[in-house]
């Protein structure tokens, strides 16, 4: 933990234009923050987010040197479709690859920051015709003033975040009154039959079973989070999109490629092979398809929340009906004229 | 001479492929492990040894046939 707090304040954040061919550096102002969040105990900071770099930067190398891409569940899930208004700026929080910015359009946004843990996926971004900045943060410390954005964007990076209330927190802060955060992330029943095969597994042939998948917010506590963060005009909704594979190990090897391995503290180091046979016969068993593929859930859940703004809706003050529902029966609703 | 984790994933990568001639052996195994957690059951260690070992075994035999250099521990 302590080395997690040197080397988080030591961290450069480097700030590149994609239009220009300047650079500059840009230290992140919170870095005692930083420190102070690290130093706490495994119950608020679950996660290893050096470890979590880490294994982006591998996942984006890989894919480099062109390894089968595995992020074909980033393509899948779009939050922003439909969006009617013009943001002048927009921020991308988590962006890998910059697999929101390649579907959006100048009607939609005019300008997009794009903010990821892992340096290695800012350098290899996906084409798109809007002007975009790559900066290297972290999602729990975005180093913006407050009052920035019209408009800030999450797609599945948010289930890795160390402090969720205050990384909600922080995307409230740098938003505009008025405006609008839309997220997607993993929660709750995520990859629950590899779960449940394992934790099988371990108890049949070792006796005893640790975490392997990480914890999943569930769909009530996140409306309370947006909620004490700030948001209002809430919007949460949940999919669930279910890839086949063929079997355990393959989906283990494309979890990784993704980048999404367990980076929790309290993971155990070593998984016995034993167990991991036993974990897919298991797996195979419970949950498998006639054709013999087995499947694997990813539930994602969709949020929108608004920053207040005076030109918002609100509810009405009480007392200040001025009809009552006493009145219903009196409405005359003959040839539709009333 | 390749790195000792990657030799460790060529090996891991080649389960899958000796699993799939054990399917029998696996599923008995699975749905020994299902049924022991069915109802308020509650799944203790070596519950289904006998079916594990029959699923190691038919693995080891292949892996031998294969020549392959697996060992399970």
């Amino acid at each position: 933990m302590v080395a997690g707090v040197v080397s988080r304040a030591a961290v450069p954040r480097f700030l590149r234009a994609r239009s220009g061919c300047w650079r500059r550096h840009l230290w992140a102002p919170s870095g005692e923050a930083a420190a102070a969040a690290a130093s706490s105990s495994g119950a608020r900071s679950p996660f290893d987010r050096q470890l979590k770099r880490k294994q982006k930067n591998w996942a984006a190398a890989r894919a480099e040197r062109g390894r089968s891409d595995c992020d074909y569940l980033r393509f899948e899930v779009r939050p922003l479709c439909g969006a009617e208004r013009t943001f002048p700026l927009a921020l991308d929080v988590g962006c890998g690859k910059g697999y929101i910015a390649q579907y959006l359009n100048k009607e939609t946004v005019e300008k997009l920051v794009q903010v990821d843990i892992a340096e290695n996926a800012l350098k290899t971004p996906m084409e798109t015709e809007i002007p975009t900045v790559s900066i290297v943060a972290d999602e729990e410390f975005l180093p913006f003033r407050e009052d920035t954005f019209e408009l800030v964007v999450s797609s599945l990076s948010l289930h890795w975040v160390n402090d969720l209330p205050r990384a909600f927190r922080e995307i409230h802060q740098v938003l505009k009154p008025d405006g609008v955060f839309i997220g997607a992330m993993f929660g709750g029943d995520t990859l629950y039959e590899l779960r449940c095969s394992l934790q099988l597994a371990e108890l049949e042939r070792e006796g005893g079973f640790s975490p392997h998948v990480s914890p999943f917010t569930a769909v009530s506590d996140l409306g309370h989070l947006l909620g004490r963060a700030g948001f209002n005009t809430l919007t949460v909704d949940t999919d669930e999109i279910q890839v086949n594979y063929p079997g355990m190990f393959e989906l283990m090897e494309d979890l990784q490629g993704m980048g999404e391995s367990n980076c929790s503290w309290n993971r155990k180091p070593l998984l016995h092979r034993e167990t991991m046979l036993a974990a897919a016969a298991i797996y195979q068993e419970m949950y498998g398809n006639s054709d013999g593929s087995v499947p694997a859930t990813f539930q994602v859940y969709y949020m929108i929340g608004w920053k207040f703004h005076e030109s918002q809706a609100r509810p009405a003050q009480r007392g200040s009906a001025t009809v009552s529902l006493g009145d219903l029966a009196k409405i005359n609703f003959s040839g539709g004229k009333n | 001479m390749a790195a000792p984790w990657l030799r460790a994933r060529e090996r891991l990568r080649r389960i899958p492929e000796v699993l799939a001639g054990c399917r029998d052996q696996a599923a008995a195994y699975g749905r020994c492990v299902a049924a022991a957690t069915a109802g308020r059951a509650e799944l203790r260690k070596d519950a289904c040894a006998r079916e594990f070992e029959a699923l190691r075994a038919c693995v080891a035999r292949a892996v031998q046939d294969r020549g392959a250099g697996i060992t399970l521990s």
